[in-house]
């Protein structure tokens, strides 16, 4: 397969669970640099012209708080998780658990057919 | 750390007005965070270079400003097909066959090729694209608007909403001939025949008791060759109506009358054919005027019949073409 196809299905997949894995770091309250730093360490690189946008829309959307505050002599915005939030980032994970599981019945269906 | 500032202020201009400076602080904040990171890393400053490096990884201002702006588009995913398919019939049938008529002027008229390159080949040429690029404008720009104004009027007509799967075209097969096309096709060539036969088997054409066309003698050539035609395709839908799906020798034939058919009416237009007319109580000179000017414009509309010509040309070829790639149906 062409590797640009491929990195397209694959931007296409990471693209949904992003929404999913911003709400759920943000349980923690922080700004945009280290939340990018959390989410790289996991294996989630995000780059900054996705991730800002994506936080204002879910900020708009009320599943995000935000606020200005000064540390280390620079004026920060940090991200927190709304109470709002927290029951979309429930609900989207019962969702992606559910998606989950049922890939994986397809999977061990049609390893069974083969068998 | 005046490139940052000068990538800022870049990024600045393309951003939606309200939220500019709350975009550009926090945009702010996470380069001067790498930066820091960066240089906390190395134990020393960023050269110039490296923070241009950094810069330049984030991408250029223009797209990373879009991605703070809200989706737009003139015309919108559902119409953007519909759009491009009028586009293509509008070319095939309004500017292509205006670009074939001028190159068939050009060619063809000599009145007409010296009436634009008066002043030299250029200048033709620069008018002909003013004219065409001119028309092609106006057209696709009307086109555009309108699509555009129907993208904006989408919500409150709910064109996409009012449909319904009975109202959709019939399945269409393209190798059928409907049976009612050869039916009238028999028709028409079976009267054209008789007709030709019966009225003009000379070069003297009575028209009623009032009308009589006198015809150059090369009309008998003519005559032999459309009435030879008319039986030809006669023939030919007879056998369409027996056997209704183009097959590789129907078409074959088809292309072979048609081909004919074409190059007889060309010839035809350029064959001065009217000797005379005489109308009672018309005097013979206005009637000598009134047959001239019918042959000047056959002569004239010369160039428009080879253009026509070569479409119907181009079709019969595709159809073959078409037959080729596909297979033949099964019920041929």
């Amino acid at each position: 397969m062409n590797p640009e196809s491929f990195e397209n299905l694959r931007l296409e997949l990471r693209r949904g669970c992003l929404v999913l894995a911003v709400l759920a770091a943000l349980r923690r309250e922080q700004y945009g640099y280290t939340l990018r730093k959390t989410l790289a360490e996991h294996g989630l690189e995000i780059d900054e012209g996705t991730l800002y946008p994506l936080l204002r829309r879910l900020e708009s959307q009320g599943l995000l708080s935000s606020e200005w505050r000064e540390e280390e002599k620079r004026k920060k915005r940090f991200y927190l998780l709304s109470s709002e939030g927290a029951i979309v980032l429930d609900q989207l994970l019962a969702e992606w658990r559910s998606i989950d599981s049922s890939i994986h019945q397809v999977l061990k269906e049609q390893a069974h057919g083969t068998d | 750390m005046e490139l940052i500032e000068r990538y800022l202020q870049a990024v600045k201009f393309w951003l939606p007005r309200r939220q500019r400076n709350d975009i550009i602080a926090e945009l702010s904040a996470d380069i001067y965070a790498q930066i820091e990171e960066r240089e906390a890393e190395l134990g020393r400053k960023l050269a110039e270079p490296e923070v241009e490096a950094l810069l330049k990884q984030r991408g250029h201002p223009l797209l990373v400003a879009n991605r703070f702006q809200p989706q737009g588009y003139l015309i919108g995913p559902g119409f953007f097909p519909v759009y491009c398919f009028v586009l293509k019939i509008v070319a095939l049938c309004y500017l292509i066959p205006w670009l074939l008529v001028w190159i068939g002027l050009m060619t063809f008229s000599p009145v007409y090729r010296a009436e634009q390159t008066h002043s030299s080949w250029f200048a033709a040429l620069g008018s002909m694209w003013a004219s065409f690029f001119g028309t092609a404008f106006v057209v696709v720009g009307m086109l555009t608007i309108g699509f555009a104004i129907l993208e904006r009027m989408q919500d409150r007509i709910h064109f996409f909403d009012r449909w319904s799967p009975s109202k959709l075209p019939l399945v269409r097969d393209p190798h059928l001939i409907p049976r009612a096309s050869s039916s009238v096709e028999l028709a028409v060539n079976l009267l054209f025949f008789a007709w030709l036969a019966v009225y003009c088997h000379s070069t003297e054409v009575l028209i009623g008791s009032t009308v009589r066309i006198s015809l150059d003698s090369v009309w008998l050539w003519f005559f032999s060759g459309y009435l030879l035609l008319a039986l030809g395709n006669a023939v030919l839908a007879a056998n369409k109506l027996m056997h209704p799906f183009w097959t590789k020798r129907q078409a074959a034939w088809r292309l072979l009358t048609d081909a004919a058919g074409a190059v007889l009416f060309c010839l035809l237009m350029k064959a001065n054919i009217l000797a005379g007319i005489a109308i009672s109580g018309v005097p013979p000179e206005k009637t000598l005027t009134i047959a001239h000017a019918i042959n000047h414009w056959m002569d004239t509309l010369f160039p428009a019949s080879i253009a026509v010509g070569l479409v119907i040309l181009a079709v019969n070829i595709y159809r073959i073409l078409r037959l080729q790639s596909e297979p033949e149906p099964l019920s041929a």
